[in-house]
C-alpha cells in the first residue's frame, strides 16, 4: 500500500514536471522559427513577462510568484482549449493571447509547424495598436506589445495614415513661415540704402 | 629662436585670416556674393548642418526636463518620455533622426569641400575648424548613444571603450598605461556604471555643446570673412548675392528638411531599426545580448576592426585624420578632378561598408558577426 502510495506520488510529481517542463520545450521551436524566418535576435519578452523566460526567481518568473499567481498559473496551464479565459503571470498580454486564441493543446502541436501559428492567429489582432497584426509582428521577430518595435515600412504607412492632420499643418505652418520671411528679407534690402548692384 | 620665428610667422598668418577692417555688416552680409556653378548645391549642405545642430539644441533641450541621468532611472525616464509625455515620441524621434541627418550632413559638407578644394588659402582655418568639427559631431554621436541605458547603448559603449585600450599592445612600455587612463578617464570607474553615465551626460549637454558653439562661431566668422570658395577649375562668372537670394534658398532648404525630418519623427520611430531585446533595459548580470553593434555611423570603422588587426585600422584612421587635418598644405597642388576622385571613394566607402557591412563581413569570414 505504502508503495503504491510512493508510486502515486512520484507519477503525479512526473506529471507536473512534465506539464512545467512542455512551455520550456515548446519555446525552442518557436525562437528558433522566428530567429529564422526573420533574422531578428529575440528574445522570450516577445511572449514572457521576462526576457529571460519564465524559469528562475526574478520578477514575473515562477519562482517570484505569490501563491494566488500559482493558482493563475495552474489554471492556465489547464486551460488546453482555445477560447478560454487565460491569465497566466508568467506571460504578457501576447503569450496569455495566444493561449486563449489556439489552446494550450494546440500551441504545443504547432512545435513541429511553428509557422502555421501566424495563420491561426489571424490578421485582426493588434495589441499594440501599432498598425501591424500580432501575427505579422510574430514572423518579422518584432515585439507585438510595442508599438515602436515593428516593420519599418508598415510603421511609416501607418503613421503617415494617421498623422496626415499634423502633417498637413506642419506643411502649412513652414510654407507660410518661408512665405514671412522672404518677404521680411526683401523688406530688410528695400529699406537698406543703394549697395552694390544685384547679379 | 627659430621657434619664436614660427610662431610670429603662424600668428601674423591666423591675424591675416581674419582682417578686422571686413568685420562690418556691409562686408559680411550685404557685399558677400556666392559662385553659380554645377557644384553650388554644395554651398548648402554648410547651413543644413547647422539647421540640423539647431533641431538638436532645442530637442535636446526639451527632452532635458524629463531625462534623468543615472542608471536607475535613466531607462525608465526615456520610456515615460516617449509613452506617456504627450508629444515626447515625436520630439525624441527628431533628436534621433536630426542627429543622423546632422552627421551625415557634415560628412558630404567635409568630402564636398574637399573635392572642391576649398581649404587651400586664405580657408585653412575654416577647413581646419571643419575637421575639428565633424570629429566632435562624432562625439556627440557617441556619448549620446549611451544616455537611454538600454542593452545596445551600454553594451556597443563598452567595446567602444575596451577598444581604446587595445591600443596598450602597440605602444612602447613609457606610454603604455595611456590607454587605460584615457578609458578610466571617460569611464570614471573600473567598469561601466553611473559614474560613465554622468561623463558621458556631462560631455554630451555641456562640454561639447559649448566646443561646437565656439568652433562653430570661428568657422562661420572664417567663412563669412572670406566668401566661398570658386569651387571648380573653370569658374562661369556667376554670382548671387548671399543676401537676400542665397540666404533665402538656404532657408527653403531649411524648410523642405524639416519637412522631411517631421514625416520621418512622426511616422518611423528611430527604434524601428533597432532589435527589441536590444532595447530592454541594461542588465548588468546578464549575458551581452547578440546583434550589438554601433550606430550607422561608426560602421565604417567597425566592419574593418573585424576583419583586420586593430593596428591596421588603428594606423589608417590616424593617417585619414592627419591628412584632413593638413590638407590645405598637404594638398596644395593636387587637381581638383583627383580630390573628387578621393572624396568619391570615400563617399562610396562610407555609404557601402554602412549598408553592405554585414555582407562584406560574411564574405571574408564566411559566418555572421
Amino acid at each position: 500500500m505504502s508503495r503504491a502510495r510512493t508510486l502515486l506520488v512520484w507519477g503525479i510529481a512526473a506529471v507536473i514536471g512534465a506539464a512545467l517542463a512542455a512551455p520550456a520545450a515548446a519555446r525552442q521551436e518557436y525562437y528558433d522559427y522566428i530567429r529564422k524566418t526573420s533574422g531578428r535576435p529575440i528574445d522570450c519578452a516577445m511572449c514572457h513577462v521576462n526576457p529571460s523566460g519564465p524559469e528562475g526567481h526574478d520578477a514575473g518568473q515562477i519562482g517570484s510568484l505569490t501563491p494566488e499567481q500559482l493558482e493563475q498559473l495552474k489554471h492556465a496551464r489547464a486551460a488546453f482549449d482555445p477560447g478560454q479565459e487565460v491569465h497566466n503571470p508568467t506571460l504578457n498580454a501576447f503569450g496569455n493571447h495566444i493561449l486563449q486564441v489556439v489552446g494550450r493543446q494546440r500551441f504545443l502541436d504547432l512545435r513541429s509547424d511553428p509557422a502555421r501559428l501566424a495563420t491561426e492567429l489571424g490578421a485582426i489582432s493588434d495589441l499594440d495598436g501599432d498598425g501591424i497584426p500580432d501575427s505579422r509582428e510574430y514572423r518579422d521577430g518584432t515585439h507585438p506589445l510595442k508599438p515602436r518595435s515593428g516593420d519599418p515600412g508598415l510603421l511609416l504607412l501607418t503613421n503617415l495614415r494617421r498623422g496626415s492632420l499634423e502633417l498637413a499643418l506642419i506643411l502649412l505652418a513652414t510654407v507660410l513661415g518661408l512665405y514671412g520671411l522672404s518677404h521680411l528679407m526683401r523688406g530688410i534690402v528695400a529699406a537698406r540704402p543703394a549697395g552694390p548692384p544685384a547679379h | 629662436m627659430r621657434v619664436g620665428s614660427w610662431l610670429g610667422r603662424v600668428g601674423r598668418a591666423v591675424v591675416a585670416r581674419f582682417p578686422t577692417e571686413k568685420m562690418n555688416v556691409r562686408d559680411l552680409v550685404g557685399a558677400k556674393e556666392v559662385p553659380a556653378h554645377r557644384m553650388s548645391w554644395a554651398y548648402y549642405l554648410g547651413g543644413l548642418a547647422i539647421f540640423f545642430f539647431l533641431i538638436q539644441v532645442v530637442t535636446g533641450l526639451m527632452l532635458l526636463f524629463y531625462y534623468k541621468p543615472t542608471v536607475s532611472d535613466a531607462y525608465l525616464s526615456v520610456e515615460y518620455l516617449t509613452d506617456a509625455v504627450p508629444g515626447g515620441a515625436l520630439i525624441r524621434n527628431l533628436h534621433a533622426w536630426a542627429s543622423s541627418a546632422m552627421i551625415g550632413t557634415v560628412f558630404l559638407h567635409l568630402l564636398t569641400t574637399f573635392g572642391m578644394k576649398a581649404f587651400i588659402k586664405p580657408r585653412e582655418i575654416t577647413w581646419l575648424s571643419g575637421v575639428v568639427l565633424l570629429l566632435v559631431t562624432l562625439g556627440f554621436g557617441f556619448t549620446g548613444y549611451l544616455l537611454p541605458w538600454n542593452q545596445i547603448a551600454v553594451n556597443a559603449t563598452k567595446v567602444g571603450l575596451q577598444s581604446v585600450e587595445e591600443l596598450r599592445a602597440y605602444l612602447p612600455a613609457a606610454v603604455a598605461e595611456w590607454p587605460r587612463v584615457l578609458r578610466e578617464t571617460f569611464q570614471g570607474e573600473a567598469s561601466i556604471g553611473q559614474a560613465t553615465l554622468s561623463r558621458f551626460f556631462a560631455l554630451h549637454v555641456v562640454v561639447l555643446p559649448v566646443i561646437v558653439a565656439l568652433l562653430l562661431g570661428v568657422h562661420l566668422l572664417s567663412v563669412q570673412l572670406h566668401g566661398m570658395s570658386q569651387g571648380v577649375d573653370k569658374p562661369t562668372g556667376r554670382a548671387e548675392r548671399f543676401f537676400p537670394f542665397f540666404l533665402m534658398k538656404d532657408f527653403t532648404v531649411w524648410g523642405i528638411a524639416f519637412i522631411v525630418l517631421f514625416v520621418l519623427a512622426l511616422a518611423l520611430p528611430f527604434d524601428a531599426f533597432t532589435a527589441y531585446p536590444l532595447l530592454e533595459p541594461f542588465n548588468a548580470l546578464g549575458a551581452t545580448p547578440d546583434g550589438i553593434k554601433p550606430e550607422w555611423y561608426f560602421l565604417f570603422m567597425y566592419y574593418p576592426l573585424q576583419l583586420v588587426p586593430f593596428w591596421v585600422v588603428f594606423v589608417v584612421m590616424n593617417v585619414i585624420v592627419l591628412a584632413l587635418a593638413f590638407a590645405p598644405w598637404l594638398f596644395r597642388r593636387t587637381s581638383r578632378k583627383m580630390l573628387s576622385v578621393l572624396a568619391a571613394v570615400a563617399i562610396v566607402y562610407i555609404v557601402g561598408i554602412s549598408i553592405f557591412g554585414h555582407q562584406i563581413y560574411m564574405l571574408f569570414k564566411g559566418h555572421p558577426l
